[in-house]
């Protein structure tokens, strides 16, 4: 908590302290509205992946700022964009962090949940691979490496279940040859 | 003759004092370089590549096990093909945050923190061995794929955590929190005055 400003304070140190106590209250402005939206919004959305490409989705593609019209008008378009950025990075790390078998499973959820047939979606996603789009801003370029790998492989188990059709990311990058693994 | 002497020797005296004072300010300059460098390393380390989350993940065997579980020849060798190249992405990334804190410690860090002989003597044992760990390691992932030396990569971690201590000791007084107390010592001697 702040002390309260007197006129006998330096211009300097007035100033410092109302840029503070903004930073303050944008800060417990970002939390308010982070867990109204995790109540209301997010926690109405069944899967993590769902939930990545939902954060994806409000992210302006050329300047990389969320827009949430509701949260704007609640609290204001900064507090917005910043709620919006720590949803993403935070449902980003916890999908990072699941065991493949759970990207699969969440993968495969997904897939139910839209309008194509899986063969379609997996060619569109093995080809031009639009989960790359997904991933927050500032991601360090490994933690993205080993979410687009999971990915990746997990499109591969999910085409494989899918009765016979012909393995596009697998048979692109995998030889031959007998595996080591096994 | 001798004032002829005793001027060169002058001359040549304050041309090297002119060059001592140069010298210091590129040092000032580089050494500010060096501690942004770092900062980035030590900053690159803790929050990416040791978290122990991230290095189980990378190196879960649980996965493996799934997928030779649940899938035909071609995926697993996919699945390989992946966790080899972000294995090595890891270890050639600890390498080289490695080498950018070595280069500070053996320049800089004996001007900002008090390292014991002893202690300086262990880190560069400790930065020695760590890279030479490094090339073992990525020789092994190339070679055996990425579940073939989990306790070397346990070790590896366990170490670099331990230089990251000693980093960021040398690097504390960069910190907001010193920031803060400073502003706190400032605000006082104002109230003071």
């Amino acid at each position: 908590m702040l002390p309260p400003l007197t006129a006998a304070q330096p211009a300097a140190w007035r100033e410092y302290n109302e840029v503070s106590s903004g930073f303050e209250s944008n800060q417990i402005g970002v939390r308010r509205a982070s867990e109204e939206f995790r109540s209301r919004t997010l926690s109405k959305i069944p899967r993590l992946l769902d939930r990545l490409i939902y954060l994806a989705s409000m992210r302006d593609y050329n300047t990389g700022l969320y827009y949430h019209d509701g949260l704007a008008a609640q609290f204001s378009a900064d507090i917005a964009c910043e709620t919006l950025a720590a949803c993403h990075r935070g449902v980003f790390r916890q999908l990072l962090l699941c065991p493949l078998q759970e990207i699969v499973d969440q993968l495969e959820g997904y897939i139910r949940s839209t309008s194509t047939t899986p063969a379609d979606f997996i060619s569109l996603w093995s080809g031009i691979e639009p989960y790359r789009v997904t991933v927050p801003v500032s991601t360090d370029p490994l933690a993205a490496d080993l979410f687009f790998s999971n990915l990746k492989v997990a499109l591969a188990i999910v085409e494989a279940r899918q009765p016979s059709s012909p393995r596009v990311g697998a048979e692109s990058d995998a030889s031959p040859q007998p595996s080591p693994a096994r | 003759m001798i004032q002829l002497v005793l001027s060169i020797l002058f001359g040549a005296g304050l041309l090297f004092s002119l060059y001592v004072l140069a010298r210091k300010g590129a040092k000032a300059e580089g050494g500010a370089q060096a501690l942004i460098d770092a900062r980035q390393a030590l900053s690159a380390l803790k929050n990416d590549l040791l978290p122990q989350e991230v290095v189980a993940r990378i190196f879960a065997r649980d996965d493996l096990d799934y997928v030779l579980s649940a899938a035909p020849d071609d995926v697993v060798r996919l699945f390989m093909q992946q966790r080899k190249r972000i294995a090595l992405s890891w270890v050639d990334r600890v390498r080289s945050q490695l080498i950018r804190l070595k280069r500070f410690h053996l320049g800089r860090s004996r001007s900002y923190a008090h390292l014991r002989p002893k202690e300086e003597i262990a880190l560069t044992m400790d930065f020695a061995t760590l890279l030479f760990a490094c090339r073992v390691l990525r020789i092994l992932v190339f070679l055996r794929g990425p579940y073939a030396a989990p306790q070397m990569i346990g070790a590896t971690v366990g170490i670099v955590e331990k230089i990251c201590g000693v980093s960021e000791k040398s690097l504390a007084f960069l910190d907001a929190t010193n920031a803060a107390s400073f502003d706190g010592r400032s605000a006082g001697s104002v109230a003071g005055v």
